[in-house]
């Protein structure tokens, strides 16, 4: 299966931007969807799904962990590769997230093509 | 003590009254020369002319040295002492001094040796006892030589009484047909006792010790009269044989005095040692007792003795200190009044376990009522104790109020310094992170020769890296609140508020925001100026950053209000206000609530309140009709202790 869309969860414009290039750089055809908190992206989650999500943790309004709560209680069908996207590495975070069954890796920003990768291969496995 | 003196001193005050009364009695007795009742009751002429006027002299003498005369009752007692050494001269060398009748000559006799004579024995305790007074009038106590003397003297009359008594002639006829009269032998007791006893514990002999010898003296006087009676009557009788028997009864008899003697002798020493000894004990056991009371009373800790039905028995001072309740208070009550909970509620409490002479029932913290109803968090540790009268339980407890404060202080500052330290490593390594990935970008694009998308990135790396030195900024000023110990300076909050607002309007955006300074630019305040200029800067850039772009006047307006020794800053704007939800968060670190516009740090509402609080101030957030107002309430001048502010938690 090949990676199609993906959604970009950051406040951060510069991450966005970041995170816009090298998708580009990886796969041109990838769709991108962007939200700048939990409850923009959970807004863009009603209508579609996307075959993979890019999430950062501390954003306002609705940061990562509240938005994992709420796509995990309210929505049955999930996207299949959630990837968190954080700036720092701390064990408590990453265990805390990696307890969601459809969180399925960790990554340290910046995006890397090696990070797009791996989340492919986790999407075909 | 006193108590016991001011008995002894009525009883000499009766011995010196008795000692008169009979003196003067029998004084009347033989002027008025009754010869009919002397002829029917000779013995009541017993008591000699001269001796009842030297007894009268004697009770006078004594009560007046009694009540602290020297001379005159020293005078008396040495005529009396004149007249006793005269008398018992005639007995001694078998004279006649004329001392017998030279005031008054008996109109009657009853058979004495000659009419008018007193007894040796009563001569000799007139000159023990007048020899007392004497002493006693002029040293004003007691002392060995009064004691010895009279102790005498109550031994001899002791005797002759008890001869009185056993109808045994010897113990007050020392000398055929003179014997010392029933009235003589009491006045001497009396007088011989009060002397022995007042002021006897004070000059430090023991009145017990000194009664019990007393009667054994009397016992071996007696039974040494009678041994000689006894023998003297054996060599008087005509037959040799009957003079053995009496002399082996007389014997016999000695053997008894000496054995009886032994006996009583040891008996005294015995139980002298034994109230010494007994003595001893009661003063450790009253001065270990007191050191314990000490102890106990001086303790930190509060002390509450507990019966089995949970009844309070005793209460140590500082249980008022814990509880509010005076000791005696809580005494009768029971003890779930002061401790309410359960112990252990809520706490850790250990059960059982001996240790040491008490049995441990439990040991942890609890809740304590005070007595205005106020609950303190004390430690509590309690122990059995069996003792014979039944089982009491031992509370000791300590009020940890203070303590839990400073826990709970340490906790909430340790939790704050952990928010800070994930949340700056978050904030730090984000615009570096970044910045590593626009570089990627930007080189790539270099390569590519795509100078303009480049432009771009670079103005995105700026843009990271102004943000990071913002952020590092706020940190530096954190610190420096935090660490920079700085005095109280009168200061104008005008002026500060004025170059506050300068140095911004340079900075941000386009100078669109109106600051409006309302403070009396001759008012000054008392305050560290650093951290007021902190203040003011953080309420002006928060108030121009969440202007509402779409307001024609945005403004803001700032006003000082003074009372009661506090100032109130107030800074009130037209921006975009509060989200209601979001208030609760509003000055938490690292809240941006306005992710829009989120360009700030995440700090400066956070530094705003801890530079409040390290003022002895506060700050609170109101929601306007449209925008926000915010108080920052201060102490104006020295009398906060920033260090030690607790509130706001």
């Amino acid at each position: 299966m090949k990676l199609n869309t993906i959604l970009v969860v950051d406040d951060d414009e510069n991450d966005q931007f970041i995170c816009e290039y090298t998708i580009r750089k990886f796969d041109p055809a990838i769709a991108i969807l962007k939200a700048q908190d939990g409850t923009e992206a959970l807004a863009i989650l009603k209508t579609e799904t996307p075959d993979a999500i890019i999430l950062d943790i501390n954003m306002p309004i609705m940061n990562g962990f509240e938005f994992l709560e709420h796509y995990a209680s309210t929505f049955a069908h999930h996207a299949p590769v959630v990837a968190m996207l954080t700036s720092s590495q701390l064990g408590s975070d990453r265990e805390r997230a990696l307890r969601y069954p459809f969180v399925r890796s960790y990554l340290e920003k910046p995006l890397t093509i090696e990070h797009l990768r791996q989340m492919q291969a986790l999407l075909e496995a | 003590m006193q108590h016991d003196d001011q008995q002894w001193r009525l009883t000499g005050l009766s011995a010196g009254l008795w000692c008169i009364v009979v003196g003067l009695g029998m004084i009347v007795f033989w002027l008025a020369e009754p010869a009919e009742l002397a002829a029917r009751h000779p013995e009541i002429f017993g008591m000699k002319f001269n001796a009842a006027l030297a007894f009268t002299v004697l009770g006078a003498a004594f009560l007046l040295a009694l009540s602290g005369h020297r001379a005159l009752p020293a005078i008396g007692a040495l005529a009396v002492l004149g007249y006793g050494v005269v008398a018992l001269a005639q007995h001694v060398f078998a004279v006649d001094l004329g001392i017998d009748q030279a005031l008054y000559r008996p109109f009657t006799d009853i058979g004495t040796s000659l009419p008018g004579r007193i007894a040796p024995n009563t001569a000799l305790c007139f000159i023990l006892i007048s020899l007392a007074v004497i002493r006693r009038a002029l040293r004003g106590e007691s002392d060995i030589v009064q004691i010895a003397c009279s102790y005498a003297a109550v031994a001899i009359a002791a005797t002759a009484l008890i001869g009185y008594l056993i109808d045994f002639d010897a113990a007050h006829d020392w000398v055929a047909y003179t014997r010392m009269s029933v009235q003589s032998a009491t006045c001497f007791l009396a007088l011989g006792v009060g002397i022995l006893f007042i002021g006897a514990r004070t000059a430090g002999y023991h009145r017990l010790a000194i009664a019990a010898s007393l009667g054994v003296a009397t016992y071996l006087i007696l039974l040494t009269l009678a041994y000689l009676k006894v023998s003297e009557q054996a060599k008087r009788l005509p037959f040799a044989i009957d003079r053995d028997g009496i002399s082996s009864t007389a014997a016999t008899l000695l053997d008894l005095i000496l054995l009886s003697g032994l006996i009583y002798a040891g008996l005294l020493a015995y139980s002298y040692w034994s109230s010494r000894r007994y003595r001893r004990s009661a003063t450790h056991l009253s001065e270990s007792q007191g050191r314990l009371a000490a102890i106990i009373n001086a303790a930190v800790d509060g002390i509450l003795t507990v019966d089995a039905n949970g009844t309070i028995l005793s209460a140590n001072p500082a249980c008022e200190r814990i509880f509010g309740h005076a000791p005696e208070d809580v005494v009768g009550k029971p003890v779930r009044m002061l401790l309410p909970g359960p112990p252990g509620d809520g706490a850790e409490m250990t059960g059982g376990g001996h240790s040491g002479a008490g049995y441990v029932v439990a040991s942890g913290e609890t809740d304590a009522r005070r007595k205005d109803g106020r609950i303190v968090p004390v430690e509590l540790s309690v122990a059995r104790v069996e003792l014979a009268e039944g089982t009491v339980h031992t509370a000791i407890i300590r009020d940890i109020s203070e303590r839990k404060h400073f826990e709970r202080q340490l906790l909430a500052a340790n939790a704050e310094l952990e928010e800070f330290a994930y949340r700056t490593s978050h904030d730090l390594r984000s615009p570096i992170a970044s910045s590593i990935g626009l570089l990627n970008i930007s080189r790539e694009l270099l390569e590519n020769g795509d100078h303009d998308a480049l432009s771009g990135t670079l103005e995105r790396m700026e843009r990271n890296f102004t943000r990071l030195d913002h952020l590092i900024q706020n940190i530096i000023v954190l610190t420096r609140d935090r660490l920079l110990e700085e005095e109280d300076r009168r200061i104008s909050p005008f002026d500060v508020v004025q170059s506050q607002a300068d140095t911004l309007s340079t900075l941000e955006e386009d100078g669109r925001v109106r600051i409006a300074n309302h403070i009396p630019p001759q008012l000054t305040i008392s305050t560290k100026p650093s951290k007021f200029e902190v203040i003011v800067g953080n309420l002006l850039s928060n108030a121009i950053k969440y202007h509402d772009p779409g307001e024609t006047d945005p403004r803001v307006d700032v006003h000082i209000e003074e009372h009661d020794g506090r100032i109130r800053l107030v800074v009130e704007d037209n921006g975009l206000g509060v989200p209601e939800e979001k208030r609760p968060l509003l000055f938490r670190m690292f809240k941006r609530l306005h992710p829009s516009r989120s360009f700030g740090s995440g700090l400066g509402l956070y530094i705003l309140k801890k530079s409040a609080e390290s003022l002895g101030g506060s700050v609170t957030f109101e929601a306007r009709d449209k925008g926000s107002r915010f108080i920052v309430e201060l102490p104006n001048g020295g009398e906060h202790e920033a260090e030690h502010h607790t509130g706001g938690r």
